[in-house]
């Protein structure tokens, strides 16, 4: 059963360097090819791909089998395995310290640059597709060469190790652990794609839309994961950690959230570069900053410079990951300073109140966002390095800055799908708006009716009900003209993605202005009331296995149905991790949680209770929104550029056709 | 004459006097929902309102509610029995622990000296991009009324009567 | 180029266009190369002991029970040099500094006023705590402190921590980290000579 201990190394490291030499010969092949104009040179670079996706498949393999016959020889399964670990958590213990997740991103990036080089490799000879390809193999290379040098997930631990620790004892929890990250990971990867067309275009000088036309289904694939992952994450934070919440803005949560924000804003402006040829310079520094973004947020997430920014110049993997980041933000830089004459476009936005200048208001919305949120996860290592001494930036300065800025997200939401293509009146936005204004008032009358306090959150009542009534509008002329057809298709998915955010934002509106929460001593047998609810302790129960002891209690919620918040203690690492249990429904949660110390002895038990209303309304926006994107990933009807893009409204003064 | 005869009735629904009827009425469901108060805080609330603006002092970042390291966890037992015990206020509380710990238990930066440049950046990158797209928008009105010259006609017509060539497409 | 082409006004917007262009690609790059000299050029400061505000103070209020169930008070103590460890037994630098403690405690014990040292267990339970002291020696009393109110009274968020109260109850120094025995009786020498001077 522990199968051949101690070949696993090796074979995995000889696995990275094969790797390593094929993203170094790929990349040399395509320059190569490039300036020789040799197509058997370029056609090379198909092979090489292949050979580094086959390489980073068999080190990922090898390092699984290493982690599953626990092969004590490897410093990494030291650290994070274990003979008492379950099957499952063993297997995703190989993406829960920085090596393995390191592996997991290289498997990610091979497997794509292989599938780019594949898919393209009849036009292998135009010099746009052949730099893309040679930009993957750089990176793939960088990747492969952490894995070489500071990240080496093969390298031998101490001699005589028979067990392990096992992962973070939070990591063996919820089965999450194995869809959270790689889901994340084939997000941040997946923008490589569109990023090496770009760096394509602009050293070719090929800046038409070609390129953009390529990547756009990528773009939104990526896009889509990267949403799904965090959406992901959020609710592990909720299941898992037990602090009831969603979203804390930590470092590691800003990381994955800043390339979110410029790759959201960049889906919405590249079609503007799709129907007018403008806004070219915003879509590729929006692309740019997505790819930077990932590296810098791994770099921030693992360098260790979080926990002191002195750390991080002890850091091996750090000064790698900066360098990158350098190399990467300089040669955009330059190529876009470069090319400058050739972005311009040939047209202007005509008029503010326009679906131009809504996209474009939207870019400058995103990046005054993704602005604040960076600033603020890197302001305290600015301040420790200039002045020695430790400041925290958390949640109130984010919460107070991203709330006004999500709320004029939604009104964008509201005005920007009713608005036509080059020139609005406001005649013609008083008649397709009303009927959604209408709807937001409704929303708004609804929440004060159920008692609703405070100005903010009320505006995203109001704000989300009327953009909602401006997305179902879209919708609802869409079908009425081409049936089912009016729910495919970027614009109409689009919409759908839209309520679910809307509902994901209503949702985290009621949710943190409204929770109510007590802490309630049980005595078995005796109900305790709060918030409407009654609450009785019914019984303990007590586990123990080799790897955790737990003690559970069972609350009879309302008489009814029983629920089992729990806390596990670790033996391996001496650490308490409270379990919650929820009870759902679309009006609220209750979120139980139990709280030390537990005497069953005593018939006593202390609980915390959060009654947070429309939690289920988060996840089931989010539900909508992976609807919505795969729908707007299928082709909608095609239209002739003169169609209308909406049907005519009767007596509106609109001179041209919109 | 009314502006709205003639029109058919849908319209004249649509119209301004409608508008406004309904920003009246937003305006009061507002003025109603932000006006009244939200009701007592339980003490477990009030211990989180506390909480969640302490930062963890072993964390990055994350504030003592959503914690679970043990400094964490002994900052709001102290932060429970001051509550429970009702003799300091909010404010009392938080001075209390930061004057043990230090200022990095305070989870958002102060409005004063270096610190405050956190929130003066946002705001003035804020006004700054707004300008500028205000200002952009109004140099694209004034550019629309720009008249292409003769020279730029006869340059257009030259480059017309190339070979055309396709750059920009990706061969397929 | 023709000179009237070079002064229409479309070719004046464009070429406003590129250098507002070059200006903002300019900005940007100075930023980002400023954020990278403020990360490569930043270097840690070395301090043997650490700040708090307490230094100088009254030791705050502690009032505990000992794991022999004796009643601890800091209060009562006074009259003699008393030096509280945070500790807990499973933090590696806790165990890696043990023995030093442990030569530190036996040296007072041949000293005309020898320092009390007390353990303060943080986040532990009593039974680790006795195996740990059973395994590796140390027999001077270990406080508990069940509900972190002495750690939160006296700033300790990780352990291990080291302090020196002086007779007086007030409070002389700080140890964040790991400490040695040399470290200790050369720092509590300095106090002892500067109190008796007073």
């Amino acid at each position: 059963m522990f199968g051949a201990a101690g070949v696993g190394g090796p074979i995995g490291r000889a696995f990275l360097l094969v790797g390593l030499v094929g993203a170094l010969f790929g990349f040399v092949s395509c320059v190569m090819g490039m300036r020789q104009k040799d197509e058997k040179v370029l056609r090379l670079s198909l092979r090489f791909a292949t050979l580094s996706a086959i390489s980073a498949v068999g080190a990922f393999v090898a390092m699984e089998y290493a982690m599953i016959t626990r092969d004590f020889s490897l410093d990494y399964i030291q650290n994070v395995g274990s003979r008492s670990t379950p099957a499952l958590y063993n297997f995703t213990a190989v993406w829960s310290a920085l090596e393995g997740s390191i592996l997991m991103w290289l498997l990610a990036l091979a497997l794509m640059t292989a599938w780019v080089a594949w898919r393209y490799r009849a036009k292998v000879t135009d010099p746009l597709v052949a730099t893309a390809l040679a930009t993957m193999f750089v990176t793939a290379f960088f990747f492969f060469l952490l894995t070489i040098g500071p990240a080496n997930p093969f390298a031998p631990g101490d001699t005589g190790v028979t067990d392990g620790p096992g992962p973070n004892p939070l990591l063996q929890n919820h089965i999450l652990v194995l869809f959270h990250p790689p889901i994340l990971y084939i997000g941040y990867v997946g923008f490589t794609i569109p990023f090496a067309f770009a760096i394509g275009a602009l050293v070719t000088g090929r800046l038409g839309e070609g390129w953009l036309l390529e990547t756009r289904r990528w773009a939104l694939f990526s896009w889509g994961f990267l949403t799904f992952g965090i959406v992901l994450g959020g609710w592990w934070s909720y299941e898992v950690l037990g602090w009831s919440g969603v979203w804390a803005w930590d470092p590691v949560e800003n990381a994955s959230l800043l390339p979110w924000i410029t790759g959201t804003a960049y889906i919405h402006s590249v079609l503007v570069q799709e129907r007018r040829g403008m806004l070219r310079v915003w879509n590729l520094s929006l692309l740019v900053a997505t790819f930077s973004l990932t590296i810098l947020g791994t770099f921030l997430t693992r360098s260790g410079i979080l926990n002191s920014v002195h750390a991080f110049s002890e850091s091996d993997i750090g000064p790698y990951l900066l360098t990158f980041f350098a190399i990467v933000v300089v040669v955009s830089l330059v190529l876009i300073g470069w090319r400058g004459d050739r972005l311009r476009s040939p047209g202007i936005i005509d008029s503010p109140l326009s679906r131009e200048g809504a996209f474009l208001a939207n870019n400058v919305l995103f990046s005054v966002f993704a602005f604040v949120v960076l600033l603020g996860t890197v302001f305290p290592l600015i301040v420790e390095a200039l002045q020695n001494r430790q400041i925290v930036v958390g949640e109130p300065f984010f919460d107070s800055l991203a709330t006004p800025i999500g709320i004029v997200m939604l009104f964008l939401m509201c005005v920007a799908p009713v608005l036509p293509w080059r020139k609005a009146s406001t005649e013609l936005l008083r008649q397709r708006l009303f009927w959604p204004a209408w709807c937001g008032v409704a929303a708004l009358a609804v929440a004060v009716l159920l008692g609703a306090t405070g100005l903010e959150p009320l505006l995203t009542f109001g704000l989300g009900g009327f953009a909602t009534g401006a997305a179902l509008r879209q919708l609802v002329l869409a079908t009425r003209r081409q049936k089912w057809r009016g729910l495919v298709g970027r614009a109409n998915g689009g919409m759908i993605v839209h309520i679910g955010v809307i509902m994901i934002s209503v949702a985290l509106a009621a949710s943190n202005s409204y929770t109510r929460s007590q802490e309630l001593t049980l005595t078995k047998g005796v109900p305790a009331s709060f918030g409407g609810h009654t609450f009785e302790l019914t019984g303990f129960v007590e586990e123990s296995d080799a790897r955790r002891t737990s003690i559970k209690v069972d609350i009879s919620v309302d008489g009814g149905k029983s629920y089992r918040p729990a806390i596990h203690k670790f033996t391996s690492m001496g650490q308490n991790v409270g379990t919650p249990s929820v009870k759902s429904s679309w009006s609220k949660d209750i979120y139980l949680t139990l709280e030390p110390p537990v005497k069953p002895t005593s018939d006593e038990a202390k609980i915390k209770v959060f009654i947070k209303p429309m939690m289920t309304w988060m996840w089931a926006g989010s539900i909508l929104m992976a609807i919505g994107t795969v729908l707007s990933a299928f082709p909608g009807r095609r239209r002739r550029p003169t169609d209308p893009v909406s049907a005519p409204v009767p007596g509106a003064l609109t001179g041209t056709s919109p | 004459m009314s502006s709205s005869e003639g029109k058919p009735m849908s319209s004249r629904l649509k119209s301004w006097p409608m508008w406004m009827f309904m920003a009246i009425v937003t305006v009061c469901l507002l003025a109603v929902g932000a006006g009244r108060e939200g009701g007592p805080l339980t003490q477990q609330e009030r211990i989180d309102v506390i909480t969640k603006r302490l930062a963890c002092p072993t964390c990055d970042g994350e504030s003592v509610f959503v914690s679970q390291a043990s400094a964490a966890v002994n900052i709001k037992n102290e932060v429970a029995r001051q509550v429970a015990s009702g003799q300091r206020d909010d404010e009392e509380i938080i001075a209390y622990i930061e004057e043990r710990f230090g200022g990095r238990v305070l989870l958002v930066p102060r409005t004063t000296g270096f610190d405050s440049l956190v929130w003066v950046l946002p705001v003035s990158v804020l006004v700054c991009s707004v300008a500028g797209l205000a200002a952009a928008f109004r140099r694209w009105q004034r550019e629309q009324g720009l008249v292409p010259s003769d020279d730029d006609r006869a340059m257009v017509a030259r480059l017309l009567a190339e070979e055309p060539q396709d750059h920009d497409e990706v061969p397929r | 180029m023709n000179d009237s082409e070079n002064s229409s006004p479309l070719n004046a917007a464009l070429e406003g266009r590129s250098r507002r262009s070059s200006l903002i690609a300019g900005a940007v790059g100075v930023v980002v190369a400023l954020f990278f000299v403020v990360l490569v050029v930043s270097s840690p400061e070395d301090r043997e002991t650490a700040a708090s505000p307490l230094l100088g103070n009254p030791a705050p209020v502690v009032r505990s029970t000992t794991l022999e169930n004796e009643q601890f008070e800091l209060s009562r103590r006074r009259g003699s040099w008393v030096m509280f460890n945070f500790f807990n037994s499973t933090c590696v630098p806790c165990r890696q500094e043990h023995p030093e403690l442990v030569a530190f405690h036996e040296a007072q014990a041949s000293v005309a006023t020898p320092t009390e040292l007390y353990s303060i267990i943080n986040d532990d339970s009593d039974n680790a705590v006795r195996a740990f002291f059973e395994a590796n020696q140390g027999g001077w009393s270990k406080v508990r402190d069940d509900d972190g109110s002495i750690a939160v009274a006296f700033g300790v968020a990780k352990v291990p921590e080291t302090w020196i109260i002086d007779p007086n109850g007030f409070v002389r120094m700080r140890f964040i980290g790991a400490v040695t025995k040399d470290l200790l009786t050369e720092k509590l020498t300095e106090l002892q000579t500067a109190f008796e001077g007073m």
